[in-house]
């Protein structure tokens, strides 16, 4: 039992590669346009579980519909200043989406206006 | 933790409505069956990174609300911002006039050093054009603004703008900190930091751009 206890960091999160010391080993860049969203380290690695809208919405939604899918991995920023490019949308129950500075791809995460924290959804940037 | 960057400047976008403030902030889209979710709601502000003489600097570029009407707005709007852009819209012979209200209500509301500059926006649209390029060179010169026409179409001068206004602030605070630090010399080690020794600006200098 005891090992159990001594269990530190997840193992799962020294696996992935885009990681070092818990936070994003690369730059993380916009899919479409490869605008500078983060320098290298300087976010952290969690996971966490959160619905955000789809990038491109069907046009043949219900009207007011919001299409979601859940996102699992974020890059957590704690100061908004962190950000090398990103823009942030008008509030939507209490919290802001993130988009690409350049080209408005988005949501590329969300910030939460309690905590005043960012979070940028892995899934929807590309490192390098 | 360690600051990242050098400086940190809150600009905005003021001006009627329809002039074009969201757009210059947005990217503009022709691509009318592809409304994202994103421009459905709407951008408040973006933050970006650019390089000023080897300094970072981080750029706070704040919409502003078109139905405001400048009678409206306090001192509250103001708060914090560094530099604003004053845009007109060359097809709207009102909107140009009104730069002159929203001057007066930047001098009256917001902080006495606040940077401004000029944009006649939209100038792709030259059939239409209801206010000269030479009008708008005057009204800057008679307020001592810089100016250039815009087209957030086209993306035409946007970002040239940007980097325009955050130069001036940048050199103003450089200058106020030295005011503020005259005897640099004897700061010793800390004299390598201030560089190289800018020529004055001048105010024909400060003009250039007209
Ligand atoms: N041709 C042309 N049209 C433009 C340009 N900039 C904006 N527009 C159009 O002008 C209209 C108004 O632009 P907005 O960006 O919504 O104007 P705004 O200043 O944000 O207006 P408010 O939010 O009401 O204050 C839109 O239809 C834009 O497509 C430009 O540079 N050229
Ligand atoms: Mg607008
Ligand atoms: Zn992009």
């Amino acid at each position: 039992m005891s090992e159990v206890e001594h269990k530190e960091t997840p193992v799962e999160n020294e696996e992935k590669e885009y990681v070092e010391d818990g936070k994003n080993k690369f730059i993380v860049k916009c899919k479409f346009c490869g605008s500078r969203i983060l320098d290298k380290k300087s976010a952290k690695y969690i996971t966490l579980e959160k619905d955000l809208p789809l990038m491109q919405q069907d046009n043949n939604r219900k009207e007011g519909e919001i299409q979601n899918e859940p996102v699992n991995e974020f890059y957590h920023v704690e100061n908004m200043y962190t950000f090398e490019n990103i823009g942030f949308t008008h509030t939507v129950a209490n919290c802001k989406y993130l988009s690409c500075a350049d080209c408005d791809a988005g949501p590329v995460g969300y910030y939460d206006n309690d905590t005043k924290h960012s979070y940028v959804a892995i899934s929807r940037i590309v490192h390098a | 933790m360690a600051k990242t960057y050098d400086y940190l400047f809150k600009l905005l976008l003021i001006g009627d409505s329809g002039v074009g403030k969201t757009s210059i902030l947005f990217r503009f889209s022709e691509d009318a069956f592809n409304i994202s979710f994103i421009s459905t709601i709407g951008i408040d502000f973006k933050i970006r990174t650019i390089d000023l003489d080897g300094k970072k600097v981080k750029l706070q570029i704040w919409d502003t609300a078109g139905q405001e009407r400048f009678r409206t707005i306090t001192t509250a709007y103001y708060r914090g911002s560094m530099g604003i852009m004053l845009v007109y819209d060359v097809t709207n012979e009102k909107s140009f006039e009104n730069i002159k209200n929203w001057i007066r209500n930047i001098e009256e509301n917001a902080s006495a050093d606040v940077e401004k500059m000029i944009l006649g926006n939209k100038c792709d649209l030259e059939a239409k054009r209801q206010v000269s390029k030479e009008r708008g060179e005057q009204l800057a010169v008679e307020y001592q603004i810089k100016f250039i026409e815009t087209s957030a179409k086209d993306s035409l001068n946007v970002e040239s703008a940007f980097y325009t206004l955050a130069r001036d602030i940048k050199a103003k605070m450089e200058k106020k900190q030295e005011a503020s630090n005259p005897a640099g010399a004897r700061t010793g080690g800390h004299q390598l930091r201030n560089e190289p020794q800018r020529k004055p600006t001048s105010w024909l200098s400060r003009c250039s751009l007209l």
